[in-house]
């Protein structure tokens, strides 16, 4: 049997509508709290939000149920493989996660620079050409450098736009 | 005659060597963003906004409109010689063109193209000229219900309109409807949806949402699912087109412009559509339809480039006359606008004319420029396609993050990145359409504000909306837009089942 493509799987699609769903009524929930004071229009703070929320849950359910009747209706099928890639997934998720955590602590370069490296690191191995040789690291660290500052420098230097830095000299 | 005055006070701006440097900037790296696949001009733009905090207006929205006409000229280079649409624009291009590539005519296409996008670019800037004005004059009259219905029409062809499925467009509106309303609300002062996170209070920045779903969810996508794709690249061959060829491309270059410009001009945004149709009156009139989709047609790559280039140029007029935007970077361009306190709409012209007249001048410039850095230099812009993906993606996400956090200095905005490219990758995989959410989220609120306003002026009634003829057409409209697709739809299977 050949492999379904992920887009067309009906638990998959399923849980996108059943998302929705969920979305749909924690909107409400939070709508309920807004108040309703509507001064002289008749149409409070409260009543566009309950709008959104309803209107969001009709199409979850719609979504939900078209999952389970023959799947989403007239789907193109998202383009490339069939199945996802996580490795290459899970080296680009930590490299912007940790730029998120490093960026006021390492400055923006040297942390951007990270997330460059640890992102070429996911893109090669999801086209099977992963390579963790030391000398390729620093390959990528310069490139990533090289990449990073002059933007910083350009931001900082030029237009005087605050980013953080390792130090404050707002070269590195 | 006023106009032609007003034109050339702003060509004096324009044309002083700092903002001729911010218009060839911006042209620069329009071009280079619709050349390189994974990043288009709302992603630029967005990317780019954290300079609104130093720039002078007039300068920067110079700037953002170049990377915005610029990229459509690049777009065409990228879908020529790759067969990789940069953007839904140039999708009919990348049929026609990359045939054309095949069969050895790459720098014919090439040529018809830059060519064309400059006709139509620049009547379609002079079309803009005279009836911006205009459109402004009668916009003025318009209250808040008329507002509030050409919103609901934007947000209607946007969504259920231009995709595939209906509900799905509904969904994506919906979903940057709801990210539009957190934050504090515009008229009684109430913050909503924020769960107490101070970072949250002044609402989520658009440029995390274009960057998030377009850049990051960009790149996710492709680390997932598209590593094993090959890109074979066509050979580029000299710009040069026979006085045949030039023959050919005339009419179509006309004929596109005056299909796409008034596509652009309605709030039913998309270039997409006049490509289309271009595409379809070529093959129609063309005296040699053999050549369409076997060796490649001139025509085919000349109509829907220049129908492109018109619609965008036109999609200017509601984005500075009625504030209205039609498509994921003019919604930028608006969130850059809102950067400076200016809000678009038909006092634009009176209030901020010396900026609408600079802008509306650079764009003549522009077009110039990008003939020039797009015919003789187009053989520099392709050696960017031989970026291994890997650093360009990448890079991508440096620039990524410059955007983000330039904007607001705030690593939690990093995350929230990271959580908005996570669903952009859903939405891809499963054809969600990523434009409504863009439009939604910054159109929402001001949608919101003006449903309000209407209600209260009718003092709490409803039937405002149904009493003012203006507001009472549009609803007509809305309501056409939604069910004559559909009829002519089923009356066309109908008519296919019975022959």
């Amino acid at each position: 049997m050949t492999q379904q493509h992920s887009s067309r799987s009906r638990p998959l699609q399923t849980l996108v509508g059943a998302g929705l769903v969920v979305l749909a009524l924690c909107l409400a929930w939070g709508a309920s709290s807004v108040s309703s004071e509507a001064g002289y229009g008749g149409v409070g703070p409260n009543f566009f939000p309950w709008v959104v929320s309803i209107a969001l849950l009709v199409c979850g359910v719609l979504c939900v149920a078209h999952a389970l009747t023959g799947g989403f209706r007239d789907l193109e099928e998202g383009s490339g493989d069939e199945r996802a890639h996580w490795k290459g997934f899970l080296w680009v998720s930590a490299g912007l996660l940790l730029n998120a955590l490093l960026i006021t602590t390492l400055g923006f370069i040297l942390s951007c620079a990270l997330c460059f490296v640890l992102s070429v690191r996911g893109f090669k191995s999801s086209e099977d050409q992963l390579d963790l040789r030391l000398q390729a690291w620093i390959k990528d660290s310069f490139i990533g450098f090289a990449v990073a500052a002059p933007v910083y420098w350009m931001f900082t230097q030029l237009l005087a736009i605050n980013l953080p830095g390792l130090t404050n000299t707002g070269w590195l | 005659m006023e106009t032609l005055n007003h034109l050339m006070q702003g060509f004096a701006t324009a044309a002083t060597p700092i903002n001729l440097l911010w218009a060839f900037v911006g042209c620069i790296i329009g071009t280079a963003v619709g050349v390189l696949p994974g990043i288009g001009p709302a992603v630029a733009v967005a990317m780019l906004l954290p300079i609104t905090v130093k720039v002078e207006a007039t300068a920067s929205m110079i700037f953002f409109a170049g990377i915005y006409y610029g990229a459509m000229y690049g777009g065409s280079t990228t879908s020529i010689l790759l067969n990789t649409p940069g953007e839904a624009g140039s999708m009919v291009t990348a049929m026609e063109g990359n045939k054309m590539a095949k069969s050895g005519r790459a720098g014919a296409a090439l040529a018809t193209a830059a060519i064309g996008s400059f006709v139509a670019g620049t009547i379609a800037t002079v079309l803009v000229t005279f009836f911006a004005p205009l459109v402004a004059e009668y916009a003025v009259r318009l209250g808040p219900p008329e507002y509030f219905m050409l919103m609901v029409l934007a947000f209607t062809t946007v969504s259920a309109v231009l995709g595939k499925s209906t509900l799905r467009g509904m969904v994506a509106l919906f979903v940057g409807l709801a990210m539009g309303l957190i934050g504090i609300d515009q008229i009684t002062g109430q913050a909503r949806y924020t769960g107490g996170v101070p970072e949250l209070m002044d609402g989520i920045e658009v440029v995390l949402i274009a960057v998030g779903l377009f850049a990051v969810g960009e790149a996710l996508y492709n680390v997932m699912y598209e590593g094993r794709v090959d890109e074979t690249q066509n050979r580029l061959t000299s710009t040069h087109m026979t006085r045949q060829e030039w023959k050919r491309s005339w009419p179509a270059w006309l004929r596109a412009t005056a299909i796409g410009f008034p596509f652009g001009t309605v709030p039913a945004g998309g270039s997409e559509i006049p490509t289309f149709l271009s595409y379809a009156a070529e093959k129609k009139l063309s005296k040699n339809p053999e050549e369409f989709g076997t060796t490649g047609a001139i025509e085919g790559v000349a109509g829907p480039e220049a129908a492109n280039n018109a619609a965008i140029t036109a999609t200017l007029i509601p984005l500075l006359t009625l504030g209205i935007p039609t498509s994921n970077t003019t919604a930028i361009l608006l969130g850059a606008f809102q950067n400076y306190g200016i809000q678009p709409g038909p006092q634009l012209f009176d209030t901020n004319g010396a900026l609408v007249w600079a802008l509306i001048a650079s764009m003549y410039i522009g077009n110039v420029m990008l003939l020039i850095l797009n015919l003789p230099l187009v053989g520099l812009w392709v050696k960017l396609l031989n970026i291994p993906k890997s650093y360009l993606y990448a890079g991508i996400l440096v620039f990524s993050t410059l955007g983000v956090y330039g904007m607001r200095q705030s690593a939690f905005d990093l995350v929230l990145l990271y959580a908005i490219g996570l669903l952009g990758v859903v939405m891809r995989r499963f054809d969600f359409p990523a434009a409504p959410v863009v439009v939604g989220m910054i159109l929402g609120p001001l949608a919101e504000a003006q449903m309000r306003n209407a209600v209260s002026i009718g003092e709490g009634k409803w039937t405002i909306f149904l009493e003012r003829p203006g507001s009472l057409t549009l609803i007509v409209i809305v309501l056409a837009v939604l069910i004559v697709p559909r009829l002519l739809r089923r009356w066309a299977a109908r008519k296919l089942a019975l022959a």
